[in-house]
């Protein structure tokens, strides 16, 4: 028997038998339809996180004060009384040569007023090398000057979302507020950036470092921002901040750095497993639709014994009729994954409508893995039936019992 | 052409050993038109089915055409019945969802002959027997005599060497059995060996060999007529 000759027998097998085809086709579309939308979705929540840290500026080395330490004895309960990581500590970090640049920050939140308005923000006290390592950008006027950290000064720059708040469309720049007790002048409005791992910065004033550190009378640092040369250069950038900062603090290594690369793969690992366990559920329903296709050719192949008799009375070989079950069952198969793969586009599609924000994508494998799983299912839950049909014995098939 | 040897088929049911034919022999020559007849139960079918390659004997030798079929694997049978063997039955047995055309075409398809020959020959055999206008038509649009004739289309499409009919006109009026009668005589004209089983002694009686079936053997009181 041609091949051509076998599709098209199963093809009208299946256009004959509507209804039985239509439900086959459904489960499998169903089950195929789950697991490219369901990894659509985790691709995507992995992907969102990516660019929530790409955001944060590039080959980051975060300095933090404190020892966290994760692994070895049970750490003591409360953790020793870090040594505070001064602005001199962190302006010793630039003497590293894979260090580009460092911005200290100073977090704190305070009331911002102008004239009768006043709103409760978060100041953060850093320097002009802030704007590069964070990746902002200025919707008008200047960012922090770049003058000697250590020095105070009276000027700020608020988040776009601040500035309409206190000015309403009147013009910021120039004009003068009062965060806390003092009095600070608005160079510059940031231009919106969405949120940033929590921290909407829309919502904050960007004052000179020591300005901060008087304002919130602490010495201490909240963090140091660390961009190294280049992507290669972080692991070395990461031990200098290391070498440096215990060198500094009588050879106490009583700091904790992280990189942002780490961060990112921890994150990019969990995302990932989550998108597999996810996918792994899906096509549960995947099996299911196998199953049910076996129970419905079960069913098929004793509707059509007679037919099946027949074939063999004609000269069907036992093999011609395996492969003409099989192959209605690799058809079923791959007709329903094809109307899975419609809707879940279709989905994916919608979805990317609703939540612009939310960068869905179906990766490849899923695409690959959905169609062999159902193709697989579709076949090996066809053998079986397909088995049976072939077996039978023709005088009692033809007899129809 | 046909030789069956001390031909023995039994069954069990229920526990019980059922003789269906006994040491059966059996001659034929080429162009042979043969009928069985005998009441039911009485093993006619399985002497068709052994005939048709359709069952094998428990002991005994079938030889076809010079080739003794007793010893061929399944695959090999199913190959004889498709190029040597045509059948008609009683309720026709066509696949519903294909048309008088697609139906006949089966046994071509099986054997994996080219699409527009299939075409060609299809057409021919249809035309052949006045079926002309209803290549199209599926089962459930045709008369039971032009089903019938469908059938035996496609028991012939191949051009085989032995027609097998088992009760060809027991679902029929007596109008179409006998348009269904003349056309299997016509191709037994032709040459074919036709074997006919049947309970009407009408339709049995026009065989040129006539042989009665009681329990299993063939009736010796019963007289054999024609060649043999």
């Amino acid at each position: 028997m041609r091949l051509n000759d076998a599709f098209g027998f199963g093809l009208r097998a299946l256009t004959g038998a509507r209804s039985r085809t239509w439900l086959m086709l459904l489960a499998m579309a169903i089950g195929v339809a789950s697991v490219v939308v369901l990894t659509a979705l985790g691709e995507g929540a992995r992907r969102f996180v990516a660019n929530e840290f790409s955001s944060l500026g590039s080959h980051l080395v975060i300095v933090i004060p404190g020892k966290v330490e994760t692994t070895g004895d049970t750490p003591p309960l409360v953790g020793g009384t870090p040594r505070d990581v001064t602005l001199e500590d962190a302006l010793a970090l630039e003497r590293s040569s894979a260090i580009q640049r460092i911005a200290p920050l100073v977090l704190g939140a305070a009331p911002v007023s102008y004239r009768q308005l006043e709103r409760d923000i978060t100041v953060m006290g850093s320097t002009a090398e802030l704007m590069p390592i964070r990746n902002l950008e200025l919707a008008r006027g200047k960012f922090l000057p770049e003058t000697d950290p250590t020095r105070e000064s009276a000027v700020t720059v608020i988040g776009d979302k601040l500035k309409k708040e206190l000015f309403g469309n009147r013009r910021a720049i120039g004009e003068w507020v009062r965060i806390h007790d003092r009095r600070f002048r608005v160079i510059g409005i940031l231009k919106p950036l969405g949120e940033s791992l929590g921290m909407d910065i829309g919502d904050i004033a960007v004052i000179p470092v020591a300005s901060a550190q008087s304002l919130f009378n602490t010495e201490g640092l909240f963090r140091i921002l660390v961009q190294a040369e280049g992507r290669e250069a972080v692991p070395r950038a990461r031990q200098a901040v290391i070498d440096i900062i215990r060198q500094r603090h009588d050879d106490e290594e009583d700091i904790t750095v992280i990189t942002q690369d780490a961060l990112l793969s921890t994150f990019d690992d969990i995302f990932r497993s989550l998108t597999y366990t996810v996918a792994g559920i899906a096509s549960i329903s995947l099996a299911v639709a196998g199953i049910l296709i076996m129970n419905v050719m079960l069913v098929a192949v004793s509707q059509r014994t007679a037919e099946i008799g027949l074939l063999k009375a004609l000269g069907g070989r036992r093999g011609e009729i395996l492969s003409l079950f099989l192959i209605e069952a690799g058809l079923l198969s791959v007709a329903g994954s094809t109307i899975g793969l419609m809707v879940a586009y279709g989905g994916v599609w919608l979805m990317g409508r609703i939540y612009p924000d939310f960068p869905l994508l179906i990766p490849l494998w899923s695409l690959g893995a959905a169609l062999g799983i159902s193709l697989a299912t579709g076949l090996l839950f066809g053998i079986l039936p397909a088995r049976h049909a072939a077996r039978l014995d023709p005088v009692v098939a033809l007899a129809g019992r | 052409m046909i030789r069956l040897e001390r031909i023995n088929r039994s069954f069990v049911v229920g526990g019980e050993t059922v003789h269906a034919l006994r040491d059966i022999d059996l001659e034929m020559a080429a162009g042979d038109y043969l009928s069985i007849m005998g009441p039911s139960g009485s093993g006619k079918s399985t002497l068709l089915n052994i005939l048709g390659l359709l069952d094998q004997p428990n002991s005994g030798r079938y030889f076809l055409q010079g080739t003794e079929t007793t010893a061929l694997n399944e695959t090999e049978q199913a190959v004889a019945r498709r190029d040597h063997i045509g059948f008609v039955f009683q309720s026709f047995h066509l696949i519903p969802r294909l048309t008088a055309a697609q139906n006949i075409e089966l046994p071509l398809m099986l054997a994996g002959v080219e699409p527009t020959e299939r075409t060609e020959r299809v057409a021919a055999v249809l035309e052949q027997l006045g079926l002309g206008d209803r290549a199209r038509h599926r089962p459930d649009q045709l008369s039971g005599g032009q089903r019938q004739r469908v059938a035996i289309a496609r028991a012939t499409i191949m051009q085989p060497a032995l027609l097998l009919a088992d009760e060809p006109t027991g679902n029929l009026d007596k109008h179409s059995g006998d348009e269904v009668v003349q056309t299997l005589e016509q191709l037994n004209s032709r040459g074919i060996t036709l074997v006919v089983v049947t309970h009407d002694p009408e339709i049995g009686g026009r065989a040129s060999r006539r042989i009665r079936m009681v329990d299993g053997a063939i009736d010796p009181g019963h007289p054999l007529t024609g060649s043999g």
